[in-house]
Protein backbone atom coordinates (compact mmCIF):
# COMPACT_ATOMS: atom_id res chain seq x y z
CA UNK A 1 0.00 0.00 0.00
CA UNK A 2 1.08 3.67 -0.71
CA UNK A 3 -0.11 5.99 2.38
CA UNK A 4 -1.49 8.93 -0.34
CA UNK A 5 1.63 8.11 -2.63
CA UNK A 6 4.32 9.30 0.42
CA UNK A 7 5.48 6.17 1.59
CA UNK A 8 9.55 5.48 1.39
CA UNK A 9 10.00 2.60 -0.95
CA UNK A 10 11.30 -0.34 0.80
CA UNK A 11 14.90 0.22 1.12
CA UNK A 12 14.95 3.83 1.64
CA UNK A 13 17.58 4.95 3.96
CA UNK A 14 19.47 1.34 3.72
CA UNK A 15 22.61 3.13 3.73
CA UNK A 16 21.92 4.67 6.89
CA UNK A 17 22.12 2.07 8.91
CA UNK A 18 24.83 1.21 11.19
CA UNK A 19 27.11 -1.60 10.63
CA UNK A 20 25.67 -3.56 13.18
CA UNK A 21 22.31 -3.24 12.28
CA UNK A 22 21.31 -0.98 15.50
CA UNK A 23 17.45 -0.65 16.31
CA UNK A 24 17.71 3.17 16.60
CA UNK A 25 19.98 4.20 13.72
CA UNK A 26 17.69 6.64 11.85
CA UNK A 27 16.36 5.15 8.84
CA UNK A 28 13.39 7.31 8.27
CA UNK A 29 13.43 9.53 4.97
CA UNK A 30 12.96 13.51 5.54
CA UNK A 31 10.58 13.66 2.83
CA UNK A 32 7.95 11.32 5.10
CA UNK A 33 8.39 13.43 8.48
CA UNK A 34 6.17 15.55 7.15
CA UNK A 35 2.16 15.42 8.12
CA UNK A 36 0.79 12.35 8.58
CA UNK A 37 -0.84 9.88 5.60
CA UNK A 38 -4.33 9.28 5.52
CA UNK A 39 -2.97 5.25 6.52
CA UNK A 40 -1.18 6.76 9.47
CA UNK A 41 -4.11 8.56 10.68
CA UNK A 42 -6.33 5.55 10.52
CA UNK A 43 -3.22 3.31 12.18
CA UNK A 44 -3.55 5.93 15.31
CA UNK A 45 -7.10 6.24 15.37
CA UNK A 46 -7.50 2.16 15.39
CA UNK A 47 -4.30 1.98 18.14
CA UNK A 48 -6.16 4.51 20.00
CA UNK A 49 -9.34 3.00 20.05
CA UNK A 50 -7.99 -0.54 21.08
CA UNK A 51 -5.76 1.00 23.72
CA UNK A 52 -8.88 3.16 25.01
CA UNK A 53 -10.68 -0.10 25.66
CA UNK A 54 -7.90 -1.36 26.91
CA UNK A 55 -7.37 1.15 29.41
CA UNK A 56 -11.07 1.09 29.94
CA UNK A 57 -10.49 -2.96 30.87
CA UNK A 58 -7.68 -1.72 33.39
CA UNK A 59 -9.85 0.68 35.05
CA UNK A 60 -11.93 -2.41 35.87
CA UNK A 61 -8.89 -4.16 37.07
CA UNK A 62 -7.76 -1.28 39.30
CA UNK A 63 -10.84 -1.12 41.06
CA UNK A 64 -10.20 -4.82 41.89
CA UNK A 65 -6.94 -4.30 43.03
CA UNK A 66 -8.18 -1.15 45.05
CA UNK A 67 -9.59 -3.63 47.30
CA UNK A 68 -7.47 -5.81 47.34
CA UNK A 69 -5.00 -3.31 49.01
CA UNK A 70 -7.59 -2.02 51.55
CA UNK A 71 -7.13 1.27 53.11
CA UNK A 72 -3.92 1.56 50.34
CA UNK A 73 -5.91 0.96 47.59
CA UNK A 74 -5.46 4.62 46.40
CA UNK A 75 -1.64 3.42 45.64
CA UNK A 76 -2.63 0.55 43.40
CA UNK A 77 -2.77 3.52 40.61
CA UNK A 78 0.48 3.73 40.61
CA UNK A 79 1.42 0.10 40.24
CA UNK A 80 -0.81 0.34 37.29
CA UNK A 81 0.07 4.00 35.90
CA UNK A 82 2.57 2.76 32.95
CA UNK A 83 -0.31 0.51 31.16
CA UNK A 84 -2.10 3.32 30.43
CA UNK A 85 0.63 4.96 28.83
CA UNK A 86 2.16 2.94 26.76
CA UNK A 87 0.21 3.49 23.73
CA UNK A 88 1.86 7.06 23.09
CA UNK A 89 5.56 5.34 22.96
CA UNK A 90 4.03 2.42 20.79
CA UNK A 91 2.80 4.68 18.15
CA UNK A 92 5.92 6.55 17.87
CA UNK A 93 7.63 3.63 17.63
CA UNK A 94 5.77 2.85 14.73
CA UNK A 95 5.00 6.12 13.11
CA UNK A 96 7.91 7.72 14.40
CA UNK A 97 6.88 11.49 13.71
CA UNK A 98 6.45 14.21 15.93
CA UNK A 99 3.27 14.70 18.14
CA UNK A 100 1.89 11.18 17.64
CA UNK A 101 2.24 10.11 20.97
CA UNK A 102 0.03 13.19 22.17
CA UNK A 103 -2.78 12.83 19.59
CA UNK A 104 -2.72 9.00 20.06
CA UNK A 105 -3.34 9.16 23.67
CA UNK A 106 -5.59 12.12 23.52
CA UNK A 107 -8.25 10.17 21.29
CA UNK A 108 -7.43 7.20 23.86
CA UNK A 109 -8.88 9.06 26.75
CA UNK A 110 -11.58 10.77 24.25
CA UNK A 111 -12.73 6.96 23.48
CA UNK A 112 -11.85 5.89 27.55
CA UNK A 113 -14.36 8.76 28.69
CA UNK A 114 -17.02 9.51 26.05
CA UNK A 115 -17.54 6.28 24.68
CA UNK A 116 -17.07 3.83 27.36
CA UNK A 117 -17.82 5.96 29.98
CA UNK A 118 -14.50 5.90 32.30
CA UNK A 119 -14.97 6.51 36.20
CA UNK A 120 -12.11 9.43 35.88
CA UNK A 121 -14.57 11.51 33.58
CA UNK A 122 -13.45 14.37 31.29
CA UNK A 123 -10.21 14.97 33.07
CA UNK A 124 -9.20 12.38 31.32
CA UNK A 125 -8.28 14.50 28.09
CA UNK A 126 -6.22 17.04 30.37
CA UNK A 127 -4.83 13.15 31.59
CA UNK A 128 -4.20 11.86 27.88
CA UNK A 129 -2.71 15.21 26.99
CA UNK A 130 0.26 15.33 30.25
CA UNK A 131 1.38 11.53 29.72
CA UNK A 132 1.22 12.26 26.10
CA UNK A 133 3.94 14.66 26.20
CA UNK A 134 5.41 13.20 29.10
CA UNK A 135 5.92 10.06 26.88
CA UNK A 136 7.12 11.93 23.65
CA UNK A 137 9.56 14.05 25.50
CA UNK A 138 12.34 11.63 25.26
CA UNK A 139 11.82 10.82 21.97
CA UNK A 140 11.82 14.76 20.89
CA UNK A 141 15.34 14.61 22.95
CA UNK A 142 16.46 12.68 20.03
CA UNK A 143 14.73 14.46 17.39
CA UNK A 144 12.75 11.19 17.13
CA UNK A 145 16.14 8.90 15.56
CA UNK A 146 17.02 6.98 18.52
CA UNK A 147 14.52 4.02 19.44
CA UNK A 148 16.93 2.16 21.38
CA UNK A 149 16.37 0.30 24.84
CA UNK A 150 17.15 3.22 27.03
CA UNK A 151 14.95 6.12 25.05
CA UNK A 152 11.96 3.79 25.71
CA UNK A 153 13.35 4.15 29.64
CA UNK A 154 13.29 7.35 29.31
CA UNK A 155 10.21 7.74 27.87
CA UNK A 156 8.85 5.75 30.74
CA UNK A 157 10.39 7.86 33.24
CA UNK A 158 9.41 11.50 31.59
CA UNK A 159 5.50 9.94 31.04
CA UNK A 160 5.44 8.79 35.00
CA UNK A 161 6.98 12.31 35.96
CA UNK A 162 4.49 14.11 33.66
CA UNK A 163 1.66 12.17 35.56
CA UNK A 164 2.61 12.69 38.97
CA UNK A 165 2.81 16.38 38.58
CA UNK A 166 -0.54 16.34 37.56
CA UNK A 167 -1.66 14.02 39.99
CA UNK A 168 -0.06 16.26 42.43
CA UNK A 169 -1.94 19.42 41.20
CA UNK A 170 -5.06 17.48 41.26
CA UNK A 171 -4.56 15.26 44.52
CA UNK A 172 -2.21 17.25 46.67
CA UNK A 173 0.05 14.08 47.14
CA UNK A 174 2.96 16.51 47.70
CA UNK A 175 0.94 16.85 51.28
CA UNK A 176 1.04 13.46 52.09
CA UNK A 177 3.21 11.16 54.02
CA UNK A 178 3.50 8.60 51.14
CA UNK A 179 4.94 10.74 48.42
CA UNK A 180 8.56 9.57 48.25
CA UNK A 181 6.20 5.67 47.90
CA UNK A 182 3.69 7.44 45.42
CA UNK A 183 6.84 8.88 43.02
CA UNK A 184 8.74 5.41 43.19
CA UNK A 185 5.74 3.41 42.67
CA UNK A 186 4.89 5.54 39.57
CA UNK A 187 8.67 5.94 38.09
CA UNK A 188 8.88 1.71 38.18
CA UNK A 189 5.51 1.30 36.37
CA UNK A 190 6.66 3.63 34.22
CA UNK A 191 9.21 1.90 33.19
CA UNK A 192 8.01 -1.31 32.71
CA UNK A 193 4.20 -0.98 31.66
CA UNK A 194 4.84 2.19 29.60
CA UNK A 195 8.27 1.95 28.43
CA UNK A 196 9.52 -1.42 27.75
CA UNK A 197 6.24 -2.85 26.67
CA UNK A 198 5.94 -0.43 24.17
CA UNK A 199 9.32 -1.61 22.80
CA UNK A 200 8.44 -5.23 23.19
CA UNK A 201 4.48 -4.84 21.86
CA UNK A 202 6.20 -2.83 18.84
CA UNK A 203 8.49 -5.71 17.90
CA UNK A 204 6.39 -8.01 18.37
CA UNK A 205 3.62 -6.90 15.61
CA UNK A 206 6.20 -6.35 13.34
CA UNK A 207 7.63 -9.41 13.61
CA UNK A 208 4.12 -10.57 12.29
CA UNK A 209 4.50 -7.95 9.26
CA UNK A 210 1.34 -6.20 10.27
CA UNK A 211 3.49 -2.79 10.20
CA UNK A 212 5.25 -3.89 7.15
CA UNK A 213 3.88 -0.70 5.44
CA UNK A 214 5.09 1.64 8.46
CA UNK A 215 8.13 3.40 9.39
CA UNK A 216 9.02 0.84 12.10
CA UNK A 217 8.58 -2.05 9.26
CA UNK A 218 10.79 -0.29 6.26
CA UNK A 219 13.44 0.14 9.09
CA UNK A 220 13.11 -3.08 9.73
CA UNK A 221 13.30 -3.82 6.33
CA UNK A 222 16.38 -2.08 5.60
CA UNK A 223 18.35 -3.54 8.22
CA UNK A 224 17.78 -6.97 7.30
CA UNK A 225 19.22 -5.79 3.82
CA UNK A 226 21.96 -4.07 5.47
CA UNK A 227 22.43 -7.28 7.22
CA UNK A 228 22.38 -9.47 3.48
CA UNK A 229 24.96 -7.45 2.17
CA UNK A 230 27.93 -9.14 1.97
CA UNK A 231 30.81 -7.36 3.60
CA UNK B 1 -24.86 0.41 20.21
CA UNK B 2 -23.59 -2.50 21.56
CA UNK B 3 -19.93 -1.21 22.51
CA UNK B 4 -19.09 -3.02 25.28
CA UNK B 5 -18.88 -0.99 28.33
CA UNK B 6 -20.61 1.65 26.68
CA UNK B 7 -24.36 2.74 28.14
CA UNK B 8 -26.61 2.60 25.57
CA UNK B 9 -27.62 5.99 24.32
CA UNK B 10 -30.89 7.27 25.28
CA UNK B 11 -33.39 9.71 24.15
CA UNK B 12 -32.18 12.37 26.94
CA UNK B 13 -32.14 16.55 26.89
CA UNK B 14 -28.94 16.35 26.61
CA UNK B 15 -28.53 14.53 23.44
CA UNK B 16 -30.16 16.68 21.30
CA UNK B 17 -27.20 19.62 22.17
CA UNK B 18 -24.04 20.08 20.48
CA UNK B 19 -21.57 17.06 21.30
CA UNK B 20 -18.74 19.43 20.39
CA UNK B 21 -20.00 22.51 23.38
CA UNK B 22 -21.43 19.30 25.76
CA UNK B 23 -17.85 18.13 25.94
CA UNK B 24 -16.04 21.78 26.61
CA UNK B 25 -18.81 23.07 28.69
CA UNK B 26 -18.04 19.92 30.96
CA UNK B 27 -14.21 19.56 30.65
CA UNK B 28 -14.16 22.84 31.89
CA UNK B 29 -16.20 21.68 34.80
CA UNK B 30 -13.91 19.81 35.60
CA UNK B 31 -11.44 21.85 35.66
CA UNK B 32 -13.10 24.14 37.86
CA UNK B 33 -13.57 21.17 40.58
CA UNK B 34 -9.89 20.78 41.31
CA UNK B 35 -9.71 24.07 43.18
CA UNK B 36 -12.77 22.89 45.82
CA UNK B 37 -11.27 20.51 48.65
CA UNK B 38 -14.13 20.36 51.00
CA UNK B 39 -17.04 17.86 50.45
CA UNK B 40 -19.67 20.64 50.63
CA UNK B 41 -19.03 22.26 47.21
CA UNK B 42 -18.38 19.09 44.92
CA UNK B 43 -22.08 17.79 47.46
CA UNK B 44 -23.91 20.50 46.18
CA UNK B 45 -23.02 20.44 42.97
CA UNK B 46 -23.74 16.47 43.24
CA UNK B 47 -27.09 17.47 44.36
CA UNK B 48 -27.48 19.42 41.32
CA UNK B 49 -26.51 17.25 38.62
CA UNK B 50 -28.52 14.73 39.82
CA UNK B 51 -31.65 16.93 39.99
CA UNK B 52 -30.34 18.45 36.39
CA UNK B 53 -29.93 14.51 35.26
CA UNK B 54 -32.83 13.15 36.34
CA UNK B 55 -34.74 16.35 34.71
CA UNK B 56 -33.35 15.58 31.36
CA UNK B 57 -34.64 11.75 31.04
CA UNK B 58 -31.60 10.10 32.65
CA UNK B 59 -32.89 7.40 34.16
CA UNK B 60 -32.19 6.11 37.67
CA UNK B 61 -31.07 2.56 36.69
CA UNK B 62 -27.95 4.97 34.43
CA UNK B 63 -26.90 7.12 37.58
CA UNK B 64 -27.42 4.35 40.03
CA UNK B 65 -24.98 1.97 37.54
CA UNK B 66 -22.56 4.84 37.55
CA UNK B 67 -22.49 4.74 41.59
CA UNK B 68 -21.84 1.41 41.56
CA UNK B 69 -18.74 1.82 39.38
CA UNK B 70 -17.36 4.85 41.12
CA UNK B 71 -18.06 3.94 44.40
CA UNK B 72 -15.72 1.79 44.75
CA UNK B 73 -12.78 4.22 43.85
CA UNK B 74 -14.89 7.03 46.46
CA UNK B 75 -14.15 4.73 49.37
CA UNK B 76 -10.61 4.29 48.45
CA UNK B 77 -9.58 7.55 47.91
CA UNK B 78 -11.41 8.51 51.36
CA UNK B 79 -9.65 5.15 52.81
CA UNK B 80 -5.93 6.97 52.23
CA UNK B 81 -6.38 10.26 52.79
CA UNK B 82 -8.03 9.69 56.29
CA UNK B 83 -4.41 8.55 57.54
CA UNK B 84 -2.20 9.62 55.55
CA UNK B 85 -2.51 13.81 56.01
CA UNK B 86 -1.32 15.55 58.81
CA UNK B 87 -3.33 17.67 60.83
CA UNK B 88 -4.91 17.30 64.09
CA UNK B 89 -5.31 13.48 65.06
CA UNK B 90 -9.14 12.98 65.71
CA UNK B 91 -8.92 8.90 65.87
CA UNK B 92 -6.91 5.93 65.77
CA UNK B 93 -7.69 3.10 63.43
CA UNK B 94 -6.22 0.12 63.55
CA UNK B 95 -2.77 1.58 64.55
CA UNK B 96 -2.86 4.21 62.05
CA UNK B 97 -3.81 7.87 63.00
CA UNK B 98 -7.05 9.32 61.29
CA UNK B 99 -6.25 13.77 61.44
CA UNK B 100 -8.82 16.30 60.81
CA UNK B 101 -7.50 17.54 57.29
CA UNK B 102 -7.61 13.81 56.34
CA UNK B 103 -11.13 13.06 56.63
CA UNK B 104 -12.00 16.77 54.97
CA UNK B 105 -9.50 16.10 52.31
CA UNK B 106 -10.56 12.80 51.92
CA UNK B 107 -14.62 13.16 52.13
CA UNK B 108 -13.94 16.44 49.41
CA UNK B 109 -11.72 14.11 47.15
CA UNK B 110 -14.15 10.83 47.07
CA UNK B 111 -17.72 13.54 46.68
CA UNK B 112 -15.09 15.05 43.39
CA UNK B 113 -14.75 11.29 42.19
CA UNK B 114 -18.83 10.67 42.84
CA UNK B 115 -19.83 14.19 41.25
CA UNK B 116 -17.35 13.44 38.05
CA UNK B 117 -17.88 9.89 37.42
CA UNK B 118 -21.70 10.55 37.57
CA UNK B 119 -21.40 13.69 34.86
CA UNK B 120 -19.38 11.34 32.71
CA UNK B 121 -21.93 8.83 32.76
CA UNK B 122 -24.61 10.84 32.21
CA UNK B 123 -22.55 12.75 29.27
CA UNK B 124 -21.63 8.95 27.60
CA UNK B 125 -24.94 7.85 27.99
CA UNK B 126 -26.05 10.58 25.44
CA UNK B 127 -23.48 10.87 22.87
CA UNK B 128 -23.83 9.75 19.52
CA UNK B 129 -20.15 9.02 18.34
CA UNK B 130 -21.08 9.95 14.66
CA UNK B 131 -22.77 12.66 15.73
CA UNK B 132 -19.70 13.45 17.90
CA UNK B 133 -17.25 13.30 14.88
CA UNK B 134 -19.01 15.59 12.79
CA UNK B 135 -19.59 18.38 15.26
CA UNK B 136 -15.66 18.52 16.04
CA UNK B 137 -15.18 18.65 11.84
CA UNK B 138 -17.74 21.58 12.00
CA UNK B 139 -16.76 23.42 15.29
CA UNK B 140 -13.23 22.84 16.10
CA UNK B 141 -11.71 22.04 12.51
CA UNK B 142 -10.77 18.37 13.15
CA UNK B 143 -9.97 18.28 9.29
CA UNK B 144 -11.77 15.48 7.08
CA UNK B 145 -8.99 12.88 6.59
CA UNK B 146 -8.99 12.98 10.74
CA UNK B 147 -12.85 12.67 10.67
CA UNK B 148 -12.75 9.61 8.64
CA UNK B 149 -9.98 8.13 10.61
CA UNK B 150 -11.76 8.48 14.12
CA UNK B 151 -15.01 7.00 12.22
CA UNK B 152 -13.12 3.84 11.30
CA UNK B 153 -11.69 3.58 14.69
CA UNK B 154 -15.15 3.69 15.87
CA UNK B 155 -16.70 1.28 13.48
CA UNK B 156 -13.25 -0.96 15.04
CA UNK B 157 -14.60 -0.46 18.36
CA UNK B 158 -18.25 -1.38 17.67
CA UNK B 159 -16.97 -4.73 16.28
CA UNK B 160 -14.18 -5.54 19.17
CA UNK B 161 -16.21 -7.77 21.31
CA UNK B 162 -17.74 -10.12 18.54
CA UNK B 163 -13.80 -10.36 17.24
CA UNK B 164 -12.36 -10.54 20.82
CA UNK B 165 -15.16 -13.51 21.52
CA UNK B 166 -14.37 -14.92 17.86
CA UNK B 167 -10.64 -15.35 18.63
CA UNK B 168 -10.94 -16.58 21.58
CA UNK B 169 -13.19 -19.54 20.25
CA UNK B 170 -10.38 -19.86 17.48
CA UNK B 171 -8.09 -20.24 20.32
CA UNK B 172 -10.43 -22.95 22.48
CA UNK B 173 -10.99 -25.03 19.08
CA UNK B 174 -7.10 -25.59 18.32
CA UNK B 175 -6.28 -26.55 21.93
CA UNK B 176 -4.80 -30.15 22.12
CA UNK B 177 -6.91 -32.02 24.80
CA UNK B 178 -10.46 -32.94 25.19
CA UNK B 179 -13.24 -31.12 24.25
CA UNK B 180 -14.84 -29.10 27.27
CA UNK B 181 -16.77 -30.52 29.17
CA UNK B 182 -19.47 -27.58 29.28
CA UNK B 183 -20.08 -26.10 25.71
CA UNK B 184 -20.00 -22.75 25.65
CA UNK B 185 -17.28 -22.27 28.63
CA UNK B 186 -13.96 -20.55 26.88
CA UNK B 187 -10.27 -21.32 28.05
CA UNK B 188 -9.22 -18.52 30.72
CA UNK B 189 -5.86 -19.08 31.70
CA UNK B 190 -3.99 -15.60 31.68
CA UNK B 191 -1.34 -16.55 28.88
CA UNK B 192 -4.09 -18.00 26.72
CA UNK B 193 -6.02 -14.13 27.10
CA UNK B 194 -2.77 -12.76 26.46
CA UNK B 195 -2.19 -14.79 22.96
CA UNK B 196 -5.96 -13.60 22.15
CA UNK B 197 -5.26 -9.85 23.32
CA UNK B 198 -1.93 -9.68 20.97
CA UNK B 199 -4.11 -11.82 18.27
CA UNK B 200 -6.72 -8.93 18.33
CA UNK B 201 -4.07 -6.39 17.87
CA UNK B 202 -2.24 -7.95 14.88
CA UNK B 203 -6.08 -8.78 13.30
CA UNK B 204 -7.69 -5.15 14.12
CA UNK B 205 -4.38 -3.68 12.89
CA UNK B 206 -4.40 -5.64 9.56
CA UNK B 207 -8.28 -4.30 9.30
CA UNK B 208 -7.03 -0.48 10.28
CA UNK B 209 -5.06 -1.22 6.89
CA UNK B 210 -7.83 -2.36 4.84
CA UNK B 211 -10.15 -0.13 5.60
CA UNK B 212 -7.04 2.85 4.76
CA UNK B 213 -6.91 1.60 1.56
CA UNK B 214 -10.65 1.70 1.05
CA UNK B 215 -10.87 5.12 2.14
CA UNK B 216 -8.46 6.22 -0.43
CA UNK B 217 -9.48 4.55 -3.25
CA UNK B 218 -13.16 6.65 -2.23
CA UNK B 219 -10.78 9.42 -2.35
CA UNK B 220 -10.85 10.82 1.29
CA UNK B 221 -8.28 13.09 1.92
CA UNK B 222 -8.23 14.27 -1.23
CA UNK B 223 -9.56 17.62 -0.76
CA UNK B 224 -13.07 19.23 0.56
CA UNK B 225 -15.63 17.28 1.78
CA UNK B 226 -19.34 17.68 2.18
CA UNK B 227 -20.82 16.54 5.49
CA UNK B 228 -23.97 14.42 5.45
CA UNK B 229 -26.12 15.39 8.21
CA UNK B 230 -24.75 18.60 9.76
CA UNK B 231 -24.91 19.00 14.01
CA UNK B 232 -27.04 22.64 14.27
CA UNK B 233 -25.22 24.73 16.81
CA UNK B 234 -28.46 26.59 18.76
CA UNK B 235 -29.26 29.07 21.53
CA UNK B 236 -30.10 25.83 23.66
CA UNK B 237 -26.44 24.99 23.47
CA UNK B 238 -25.53 28.25 24.75
CA UNK B 239 -27.98 28.00 27.58
CA UNK B 240 -26.62 24.94 28.64
CA UNK B 241 -23.35 25.92 29.01
CA UNK B 242 -23.90 29.06 30.76
CA UNK B 243 -26.09 27.32 32.92
CA UNK B 244 -23.72 24.88 34.25
CA UNK B 245 -20.70 27.27 34.17
CA UNK B 246 -23.09 29.89 36.15
CA UNK B 247 -24.25 26.67 38.26
CA UNK B 248 -20.38 25.61 39.30
CA UNK B 249 -19.60 29.22 39.98
CA UNK B 250 -22.75 29.94 42.29
CA UNK B 251 -22.78 26.99 44.04
CA UNK B 252 -18.23 28.19 45.02
CA UNK B 253 -19.32 32.14 45.87
CA UNK B 254 -21.62 30.84 48.71
CA UNK B 255 -19.66 27.99 50.30
CA UNK B 256 -17.10 30.83 50.16
CA UNK B 257 -19.51 33.00 52.00
CA UNK B 258 -20.35 30.43 54.09
CA UNK B 259 -16.51 29.55 55.20
CA UNK B 260 -17.10 26.21 53.77
CA UNK B 261 -14.66 26.51 50.71
CA UNK B 262 -11.45 24.99 51.28
CA UNK B 263 -8.42 24.74 48.18
CA UNK B 264 -4.68 23.32 48.37
CA UNK B 265 -3.72 26.52 49.85
CA UNK B 266 -6.17 26.32 53.02
CA UNK B 267 -5.57 23.35 53.98
CA UNK B 268 -2.05 22.80 53.11
CA UNK B 269 -1.27 25.94 55.95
Amino acid sequence: MTAAGRDVAPDAGADRVDADGRADAPVVDVRARRGLTLSELVLLAVLAVLFGFLYWALVQAWAALQIAMGPFGDLAQHVLIGGWMVVAPLAIYIVRKPGVGVVVELVAALVEFAFLASPVGPMLLLVGLVQGVGAELAFTLTRYRRYGWWVFVASGVTAALASTLLGTVRYGWHLQDLFALRVGLQVVSGIVLCGLLARVLGDALARTGVLDETALGRERRARRAAAEVPA
Amino acid sequence: MTTAGRTAPGPTALARRDPTVVLGTLLVVSLLLLVPVDPWTPGALLVAAVAAARAGGVPWRTLLRGAATFGPFAVSVLAVNLVTRPGVPVAHVAGLTVTDVGALVGAGLAVRTLLVGTLAVVVASSLDPVRLVTSLHQRVGLTSRAAAALLAGHRVLEQLPARWVAVRQAQAARLPGPRPRRPGRLPASPRLLGRAAFTLLVVTLRQAQQMAVALETRGVGSGPRTVHRPVPLGPGDGVLAATALGVVLLVGLVTWRLGLLETWGTVGR
